[in-house]
């Protein structure tokens, strides 16, 4: 049968050829968009809806002539520790990220991150360096700053009203009148002290950590050295046992998880604890007024303080062009705002322009957050003013974890179990 | 017929002046047909074992490989009192979860063997925990035994064995994980154990029967001994899934409390991916290898042996 269709001068070969050209164009063609836009990775630092509005942040980024635009990528947080050196040894870190607090330190050692000296000086050039006092301190290393802070996870002492006037007790002013609230609460069977102590859990370590740093003392001396067995920690470790003694810590805490905590929190069988400020926001509706963050306690040597994680937005050396992460993370920082104002992040922030929005100042436990908690807060640093890259390993390790499991399981020798710890630091330091 | 130089008749193939049999031939030909496969499985398996096997003599983070240290990390690790605890609950798990998993398995697939109303629907719900992803699973036992108001503490309350913390004591953290195990792997062995069941003859069993054999002599000098080889494969098939088994027991309870439940391979993730020791960690990883090959070596040679009889 001969074919009416007209002939075309493009035969099988042309044909191949021009298929694969144009395969290879539109293969080439993302690698080209790629190479061209700086890739932002973003933890998942709120509930649904903060994805969303971190990425309308970046998509809103119009980058000036001759900077680079900005792709979004939400990263979750298991094995976050992973997926970033993974990504480092490889070469392909964003050029772009927040991540844990103390992710940016070992990485500005190993010169995966670019400090942010230079970015910081941009900032105070262009009016936008309003950092909180103290916060950006934490960043400081002998290599430069190495990122700059986003939002401050603090830890904060919550009550539940009700429960407390349940029990007859008056509201906590510092560790002796904590044990007197405690000891009544547990009379009605309630929990006085929060804690999640499971092993892939770290409320615990923060609240013991809190109570550390209350009484002066940490896990290190001024100079960064260890310093665990000391008289305020040894004080402190005596002031929990007697919080176990007296049932205001949980033994179930031993294999808490957050989950496990927060369900306790929603039934009302916790009356107190550490969280962050944002804690409220997870609670039903109908109970929220119930919930109220205390002052700084008092410890029995009249100090106050508790633990803070200033948690960064870092720059990486893969990025394809400093200037643009620079600018890029100026627009960032200068627009993180919404998140507050859409009650997105339970963490405080950390630029005094978004601690003086009125969402910020109508929320009375964000205020005392802010003026009472956050100038006493400090890292686990503490007592040395300086961070480094050993902390991942002190925070999310095993050592911390068996060290706060054994002081919910009511061991008493406050000095060995520090002397305890202090090896088992010493070893993944 | 002629494949490229190659002569090839009945009798065999000359390869160049070299005259081969047609089995050698056949070999040749599987072994070169074979060859793509097994570079590929070394560059897969191999490649990344060379690298932990090397990572494992230094002493460096996961940015950096640190110094060369030889097996200083092997040492240091069989002289660290938390291995030999996590040995002593890694024996523990695997025998639970073997020994415990095979009996359950094996005395349902037993039940299953005779026609009952619902058997089918029966059959599908006993594998529901084999089914159920391990996350979920986790979550509702976590559910089931946390908190002082979970349900069995409350129904364990309730006749009178007073207040029992399932996951926060460590010894009973320790018979609650073994007990998941059991329970999330009891599945697989009702699984092979009831093949193997079925392919017993039945006018065996029937003429032993008939013999006046009672129900336990059948089950002792006929059933067991006729699924042996069944069984050693089952076992040494579990033993492989529990030694490696991470999930079952990081979920539930992350290896605490105290590092009760901390088994080898928990031990291993937790010291590299929360400790950031990976010579050490890998280290740990590389004995645990050595362990289950001699003991699959071991249990194979039970097979054979089984096979004989």
């Amino acid at each position: 049968m001969k074919s009416t269709m007209t002939r075309t001068s493009i035969g099988r070969r042309g044909f191949l050829g021009g298929a694969a050209a144009l395969g290879a164009m539109t293969s080439i063609r993302p690698v080209m968009a790629q190479d061209s836009a700086l890739k932002f990775w973003d933890m998942i630092w709120g509930p649904s809806g903060y994805i969303e509005t971190a990425e309308g942040i970046t998509d809103s980024y119009q980058p000036a002539a001759g900077m680079l635009p900005a792709d979004y990528q939400s990263v979750p947080w298991n094995n976050w520790y992973q997926t970033f050196t993974s990504a480092a040894a490889s070469g392909t870190t964003p050029a772009v990220s927040t991540g844990a607090a103390y992710l940016p330190f070992p990485f500005l050692e190993q010169g995966v991150m670019a400090p942010a000296d230079d970015l910081l000086a941009k900032m105070d050039a262009a009016g936008q360096n309003d950092f909180l006092p103290g916060l950006l301190d934490k960043m400081r290393t002998a290599n430069g700053i190495a990122a700059l802070p986003w939002s401050n996870s603090i830890f904060v002492m919550w009550m539940r009203k009700s429960l407390l006037e349940e029990a007859g007790a008056d509201v906590p002013t510092d560790w002796q009148s904590f044990l007197t609230a405690g000891e009544k609460l547990a009379a009605i069977g309630r929990v006085g002290l929060a804690l999640a102590a499971s092993s892939t859990t770290t409320l615990a370590k923060h609240t013991i950590s809190a109570f550390m740093i209350n009484n002066g003392g940490g896990y290190f001396a001024p100079d960064g050295s260890l310093d665990c067995v000391n008289d305020r920690n040894i004080e402190t470790l005596d002031f929990l046992n007697e919080c176990v003694r007296k049932k205001i810590i949980d033994p179930y805490a031993a294999s808490y998880t957050s989950d496990n905590a927060t369900q306790d929190w929603k039934n009302g069988r916790i009356a107190m604890g550490f969280e962050q400020p944002g804690m409220d926001k997870e609670m039903p509706v109908e109970d929220r007024d119930d919930f109220e963050v205390i002052s700084p306690l008092k410890s029995d040597r009249g100090e106050t303080g508790t633990v803070y994680y200033v948690n960064p937005i870092m720059m990486f050396t893969t990025t394809p062009d400093q200037a643009s992460s620079e600018a890029f993370v100026m627009h960032y920082l200068d627009n993180i705002s919404k998140l507050w104002e859409m009650g997105l992040v339970n963490a405080l922030p950390v630029k005094r322009s978004i601690a003086e929005l009125p969402v910020i100042q109508e929320n009375p436990n964000v205020v005392r957050a802010i003026n009472e908690w956050q100038p006493v807060g400090k890292t686990i640093a503490a007592q040395s003013e300086k961070s480094f890259g050993a902390l991942n390993a002190v925070d999310g390790g095993t050592a911390t974890a068996d060290f706060v499991q054994q002081i919910v399981a009511g061991k008493s020798d406050s000095r060995q179990l520090l002397s305890d710890l202090q090896d088992a630091l010493a070893r993944v330091m | 017929m002629t494949l490229g130089t190659a002569k090839i008749d009945k009798k065999g193939t000359r390869f160049g002046n070299t005259a081969l049999s047609a089995t050698q031939a056949r070999r040749l030909t599987l072994a070169g047909l074979a060859l793509p496969s097994i570079l590929l499985m070394v560059a897969i398996n191999g490649y990344p074992i060379l690298f932990a096997a090397f990572q494992s003599m230094y002493d460096g983070s996961l940015l950096n490989w640190g110094e060369f240290v030889g097996f200083g990390n092997y040492a240091e690790v069989f002289r660290d009192p938390a291995f030999w605890r996590a040995v002593r609950f890694t024996v523990i798990f695997t025998m639970a979860g073997v020994l415990g998993s095979w009996a359950v398995g094996f005395g349902l697939a037993l039940l299953m063997l005779k026609p009952f109303p619902g058997r089918a629907l029966f059959r599908v719900l006993l594998l529901l925990p084999w089914i159920v992803p391990i996350v979920v699973s986790s979550m509702s036992w976590n559910w089931l035994l946390a908190t002082p108001y979970s349900l069995l503490p409350q129904a364990v309350e309730a006749i009178g064995l007073g207040r029992v913390m399932f996951l926060a004591d460590p010894t009973m953290a320790m018979i609650t994980v073994c007990v998941f195990k059991v329970w999330i792997s009891y599945p697989f062995m009702l699984m092979i154990m009831g093949g193997a069941l079925q392919a017993i003859d039945k006018n065996v069993m029937e003429a032993a029967e008939v013999d006046g054999c009672s129900g336990l002599r059948r089950l002792r000098h006929m059933i067991l001994p006729m699924t042996a080889r069944t069984t050693y494969i089952a076992w040494i098939l579990m033993v492989f899934f529990s030694v490696n088994d991470f999930p079952t027991i990081y979920l539930l309870t992350g290896g605490g409390p105290l590092s009760s439940t901390t088994t080898l391979i928990v031990m291993a993730y937790r010291t590299v991916f929360q400790d950031f020791l990976p010579g050490y960690g890998v280290a740990i990883s590389f004995i645990v290898t050595i362990a289950l090959v001699a003991l699959s070596i071991f249990l194979l040679r039970q097979i054979r042996k089984s096979s004989l009889q």
